[in-house]
């Protein structure tokens, strides 16, 4: 009998996760208590400190936090706010594209509007149109991240070369490195997302240089991918491949290991977001590593820098405790709660007025922000996430010679016309 | 006191009164039908109900978020043969499956013979060649993504053994992925087929081998008419599991691969996941997921029914 109840338990268990788990749920009731707040979030690491800073301000609350990695943070978020179980504060990435972006669940009313809360309005424009939907805001986002080349400064100095400062010496460069016997970059495309880093370093100079208005246009149906200087941007990630930028390999090498790589001075450095110079350091507590804006022109005047608002904070519009859910959030877009965030997770806080001094490493990224020289990540405002998985699977088989860059552009164009 | 209150949790009237006809044997067989329906309603309510209600979504264009979707009869499946990445990851699906069975059955079978042989270190290679199914294949998976690096061990140790020219990008290259994918499941599960067809051959009398030896049969002949007709239950069981592991195969591709280079290693489960989870479309996966059931269905009870025959022949 208990032989025939494992058995059965086993395969009801089994055949559950095929089928079961996509069905819908049911409403679950929770502690009402006026104390208690429920915080999901993707940011592990950085918002631990947060939390606690935010506990002390408001002795006697209970913060219940739960931290898990972007991906399956983004599968749970759904399943929770479909079944009515969602919590009252989360992760919510900004603009759109992606599973748990502003509009994807604002457009469905999963989140409250946060327009009338004192920072709404202090939020720079390039940052509004991504954490608004239709005109209000549902998103705090608090950290803006960039995407350039990141030095290992001991392995330049080891090589004896120097960032370069245009795109001839970017070639230049890699061929010099390669000579020293260090490549000069790392490139670790076994995971999918980092395929996009270096087209995006390269599509914000390229496409958005000469266009400013060109996501415009593509949501008026004036453009396409396939006909637009996106075609550069391929093409030169494909020239910086050829002329040896990376090292051997970057389809079996994943996130991960190409860090190290960068981080042991095993490349002269990595093209990735500012995130990565929390890990480089982790890796290579020594380590001196500096953002630089990826040269794309032979004019240093036109670079563009892709920095974008990173995920924010959005209140479930069925929160138990909206009050507290509201602290909370005015107290990670306050002053002291941004410094704390962009702190801890090596960015720059998304409002101008906090008196925040960036690490010496992001100084350019700071500048391009200040003055106005920068681009959201381009999938922030693509309609539908298919977009961007055609974009990743396609450069992948763009590297493994299974397709062309044009192919992929007009993948990506088949689907950003499939509606949202 | 203490004997009541284990008797009050049993059915009534079924226990005591026929207890001397429950031993009588022949009525031991007949228990009252009833006696499965609390099994059977657990069973309904937490397998059938469910899963039910999970076909009927593949019919709708449900993006796992908004509680309304509209029905879109078959448009799902219809789909689903336009799409170049579900017909390639059917194909991929059945390819993983088709080798990891034999490859693995021969591989076990042949450590099996190996291990059931009376050299000395027999007990400790049985251990070490079953290690690996002790693990979780996630661990598996991270653990042959590393060595299958690019400068992984295995790259390494080629280029230590002189056999440079035989480096590769085992995961990176797209003719190779899916085999080195294979690779690691044929490591890991080896050993499991193994153990399977040593009970099997431990269950073979040897009295069976005693009497063909003295009759002038040879090993391989020996192979032939005794052992491999009393393995029939065990290659039922092996082929089986190995065929069902191998069609939903899930967690070591994801984690050494993610189906990638490109769409190299997408497996129907793996495209299931990410059309749901990643792109939001329910509907579209669970469709994709009903294909998967009916392959996983009528492959397990295909194979079942020639291998029972098969067995059955034997005996």
């Amino acid at each position: 009998m208990i032989s025939t109840r494992l058995s059965a338990a086993i395969a009801a268990v089994t055949a559950a996760g095929l089928l079961a788990a996509c069905s819908g749920g049911t409403n679950a009731a929770g502690g009402n208590s006026s104390t208690t707040l429920t915080i999901a979030s993707q940011d592990q690491g950085s918002i631990e400190p947060v939390v606690k800073a935010f506990e002390k301000a408001n002795p006697g609350i209970d913060v219940r936090l739960t931290v898990s990695s972007a991906d399956q943070y983004q599968q749970q978020i759904r399943t929770k706010l479909a079944s009515g179980t969602g919590p009252d504060v989360m992760s919510v990435w900004p603009g759109n594209g992606n599973p748990a972006a502003t509009y994807v669940l604002a457009k469905p009313g999963y989140l409250l509007d946060l327009s009338d809360r004192p920072w709404a309005s202090k939020l720079p424009d390039a940052v509004k149109t991504v954490s608004q939907y239709q005109g209000k805001t549902y998103n705090g986002v608090f950290g803006l991240n960039g995407i350039g080349a990141v030095y290992n400064q001991d392995a330049l100095d080891k090589a004896g070369l120097t960032p370069p400062g245009t795109w001839t010496e970017l070639l230049d460069f890699c061929k010099d490195a390669n000579a020293k016997g260090t490549p000069a970059f790392a490139l670790g495309i076994q995971d999918n997302w980092v395929t996009q880093i270096v087209l995006y370093a390269l599509a914000a100079t390229t496409v958005y240089g000469p266009d400013p208005d060109f996501d415009k246009k593509m949501q008026a149906g004036q453009a396409t991918f396939a006909d637009s200087p996106w075609t550069t941007a391929m093409a030169k990630y494909q020239q910086m491949d050829k002329a040896g930028c990376f090292q051997k390999d970057p389809l079996g090498t994943s996130y991960e290991a190409g860090q190290e790589l960068a981080a042991t001075g095993k490349t002269l450095g990595i093209i990735q977001g500012n995130w990565v110079i929390a890990l480089l350091k982790g890796k290579n507590p020594n380590g001196k590593f500096t953002l630089r804006a990826l040269p794309a022109t032979d004019t240093p005047s036109e670079f563009l820098m892709p920095a974008a608002g990173g995920t924010g904070y959005g209140v479930n519009a069925k929160a138990r405790n909206k009050e507290l859910a509201l602290k909370f959030v005015d107290f990670v877009m306050s002053p002291e709660g941004m410094n704390l965030f962009v702190t801890t997770q090596g960015g720059l806080p998304t409002r101008p007025d906090t008196g925040f001094t960036p690490d010496a490493s992001l100084t350019e990224l700071s500048t391009f922000v200040n003055d106005d020289r920068t681009v959201p990540f381009m999938d922030q405002l693509w309609p539908n996430p298919k977009v961007q998985q055609s974009m990743l699977s396609g450069l992948q088989e763009i590297f493994s010679d299974q397709s062309t860059p044009d192919k992929v552009l007009q993948a990506m164009d088949a689907d950003y016309t499939s509606g949202s | 006191m203490p004997a009541t209150s284990r008797d009050q949790l049993s059915p009534p009237a079924a226990v005591v009164p026929r207890r001397p006809g429950r031993l009588s044997g022949r009525r031991r067989a007949t228990s009252p039908w009833w006696f499965a329906v609390p099994a059977m309603l657990l069973f309904a309510f937490v397998v059938l109900v469910p899963s039910a209600r999970g076909v009927y979504y593949a019919f709708t264009d449900w993006d796992g978020l908004d509680p309304n979707s509209s029905f879109v009869g078959f448009d799902n499946f219809t789909g689903l043969l336009d799409d170049p990445d579900a017909v390639q990851a059917v194909w991929h699906t059945l390819l993983i499956a088709v080798s990891v069975t034999v490859i693995q059955n021969v591989f076990g079978l042949l450590l099996a013979l190996g291990v059931n042989s009376l050299i000395k270190t027999r007990n400790v290679l049985r251990v070490l060649l079953f290690a690996p199914a002790v693990i979780t294949p996630i661990v598996t998976a991270y653990l042959w993504r590393n060595l299958l690096g690019p400068s992984g061990a295995v790259n390494s140790l080629l280029g230590t053994v002189g056999l440079d020219s035989l480096r590769q990008d085992w995961l990176g290259d797209p003719q190779l992925a899916l085999w080195s994918v294979v690779g690691v499941i044929v490591w890991q599960f080896g050993g499991y087929s193994m153990v399977i067809f040593l009970a099997g051959l431990q269950s073979v009398p040897k009295e069976v081998h005693e009497a063909a030896d003295i009759d002038g049969a040879g090993p391989i002949r020996r192979f032939w008419s005794i052992t491999r007709p009393l393995l029939a239950p065990a290659f039922t069981i092996n082929l089986m599991l190995s065929i069902i592991g191998g069609i939903k195969l899930f967690d070591q591709v994801y984690a050494l691969t993610g189906g990638g280079p490109g769409h190299a290693t997408d497996t129907l489960s793996t495209l299931i996941y990410k059309d749901a989870f990643t792109l939001g479309e329910f509907g579209y996966s669970i469709a994709l997921a009903v294909v998967l059931t009916i392959i996983v269905a009528v492959a397990s009870t295909g194979q079942y029914l020639v291998l029972a025959r098969g067995e059955r022949a034997a005996s």
